[in-house]
């Protein structure tokens, strides 16, 4: 999933392919450490990275809206969902058919709720609703509420 | 319950907003729809905070069983809103095991009982519980534990040998048993026959042999009596290898050997001699078989330096005519001096060496192999005291049947007497 994601992000602008690969791959490389190793304190980073290795392009050389970053966000959640099962999965607990098949089932709903919100935002940007100073003092608001959140659950 | 949070929630929270800022910072509305999906699962594991409220109760269906048998243990487990994944720990001693499905993963609707099966490999007294639960939601971004259940006792009893063959004792009580004593008197089995004196009952004149020599005969028979035996167990040491020792042997000897000789209305003792010293009085019947198997259970290896005799022992721990079964492994030099004394002390003793020679290895370099020759060497030299002091000293084997033992001792004291000062 992971090597996907890196194989869109390196595509997509092959000028800046050798900076976007080796940040990518590096978070790769944190990735099967974090696997192997069990450091699930190393999660966060190989998602930041392949996320700093998609902004790069977007940043130097954007004009358009690339209309592939839901799924590129989706399949992040998607690759840190599935790592997080593998932590939880690290004990050698015998688990009924039911409970798997709940938590694939949850996942797979989260990802795809996912992909819609993150459509939506796409879908919303592209709405010739304007600009202006409203408009940009509420996506500040929804940036300091989600900043909030992160810091009451980060207590 | 405790709650713990899986730190996916904070990350994914961080993540959003990172996203969202460098999204307004940038003006690109790609990197705001990178961090929408984290965004969403941050709220979704905020919204998932909900103490599932689990309680539990464990349930055996026996509280006694024998070594090798299963006991099933029956977890309920009570949720009134229900539990997506409840991971279920029985803690166990390492003398019992579950096959599998333990730990395991359920979910849990409202109540439901699960059905533990526990196998009990080596005798001991236990307590099983309580239970150690973790709930989680269903993407585990939240996890509840807690310690659950009151514990449950649990005996695991020795299994127990065919003996068929029992030791005799060299002396007899004057309580009626089912031993053939030595001495002539009344009873069932023929004696001997001897002239008639005043005071001999009619009906045990010997007719025949009065009709062959002309004058009065009587028959003499020999009575029935009753033995004291005493299990001495030599605590001091246990020498294991791959889940057998020498106390599991000498623990499921002297459960033998107690269930035999109370089935034959004898009385038994126990004496436990080593690190931590105890013992108890001769007594007869079942309910002494249920208080000497589980004084047994009871039973461990205690480290100890301090010197012991059998001085310490109660006198009454220690009948005059008593049979003295002792089960040592003749490693430790407390216990070999404290069996020689008793017998200079004139007890009728059996020494049943439960050899720890199969559960040591001899090292692989020549030192070793030395040491080990020079140990085995030891054990022999013990055995020829024990034997000087004529004292019978069987030597049992891990494998071999106790009865092959007992028959070799009954082989060595058949034309034994008490001796006298």
């Amino acid at each position: 999933m992971y090597a996907g994601e890196l194989a869109y992000v390196w595509t997509r602008d092959p000028g800046l392919a050798p900076i976007t690969a080796a940040i990518g791959v590096s978070g790769g490389v944190l990735l099967l450490y974090g696997l192997l190793f069990r450091a699930d304190d190393v999660m966060p980073w190989p998602i930041v990275l392949l996320g700093i290795a998609y902004a790069i392009p977007l940043f130097v050389r954007g004009s358009g809206i690339d209309e592939g970053a839901p799924l590129v966000g989706a399949g992040l959640l998607l690759c840190s969902e599935l790592a997080a099962w593998s932590f939880d999965e690290r004990w050698r607990i015998t688990a009924e058919r039911a409970v798997v098949v709940a938590r694939g089932t949850a996942v797979a709903l989260l990802v795809l709720a996912a992909l819609g919100a993150s459509g939506l935002v796409l879908a919303l940007a592209a709405a010739p609703i304007g600009g202006g100073l409203a408009w940009t003092a509420l996506g500040a608001a929804a940036a300091v509420l989600v900043v909030g959140l992160a810091a009451r659950l980060g207590r | 319950m405790t709650r713990l949070d899986s730190p996916r929630v904070v990350a994914y929270a961080g993540l959003a907003a990172f996203g969202l800022i460098a999204g307004l910072v940038v003006g690109r509305v790609e990197l705001v729809a990178l961090a929408a999906p984290f965004a969403l699962a941050a709220v979704v594991g905020a919204a998932l905070v909900r103490d599932p409220e689990i309680s539990a109760a464990i349930a055996l269906d026996r509280d006694r069983a024998l070594e090798g048998e299963d006991v099933h243990v029956s977890v309920e487990l009570s949720a009134p809103a229900g539990a997506d994944r409840v991971e279920v720990f029985l803690p166990l001693p390492s003398e019992l095991r579950v096959p599998e499905g333990n730990p395991r993963a359920v979910a849990l609707s409202k109540s439901r009982t699960l059905d533990v099966a526990v196998q009990c490999e080596r005798w001991g007294a236990f307590a099983i519980g309580p239970l150690l639960l973790r709930s989680r939601d269903r993407l585990g971004f939240h996890s509840w534990e807690a310690q659950i259940g009151a514990a449950r006792p649990l005996r695991v009893y020795p299994s127990v040998e065919t003996v068929r063959t029992m030791l005799a004792p060299l002396e007899t009580q004057v309580f009626i048993g089912n031993q053939t004593s030595r001495a002539k008197s009344e009873g069932i089995e023929f004696a001997d026959i001897r002239g008639w004196v005043p005071g001999d009952r009619v009906r045990s004149i010997n007719w025949r042999a009065t009709a062959r020599r002309g004058e009065l005969h009587v028959n003499q028979q020999h009575p029935e009596r009753n033995t004291d035996v005493v299990l001495f167990l030599d605590t001091f040491t246990d020498v294991r290898t791959g889940g057998r020792g020498t106390l599991d042997m000498t623990v499921r000897a002297a459960t033998s050997l107690a269930h035999r000789y109370l089935e034959r209305k004898d009385r038994v003792g126990v004496v436990s001699f080593g690190g931590y010293l105890s013992w108890l009085l001769p007594a007869s019947g079942t309910r002494q078989l249920y208080r000497i198997v589980d004084s047994l259970l009871q039973m461990d290896i205690v480290l100890s330096f301090a010197r012991k005799g059998i001085d310490i022992l109660p006198p009454r721990t220690l009948p005059p005519k008593a049979l003295v079964l002792a089960l040592t492994p003749l490693l430790d030099a407390r216990s070999a001096g404290a069996l020689l004394d008793l017998r200079a002390r004139g007890f009728d003793l059996v020494v049943i060496e439960v050899s720890p020679v199969p559960f040591v290895r001899p090292g692989s370099d020549e030192l070793a192999k030395l040491a080990y020759r020079l140990w085995r060497l030891s054990r022999e030299s013990l055995r020829m005291r024990y034997e000087q002091a004529g004292v019978p000293v069987v030597e049992w084997v891990d494998g071999e049947p106790l009865n092959v033992v007992l028959e070799e001792v009954t082989a060595f004291r058949r034309h034994a007497r008490p001796a006298r000062a």
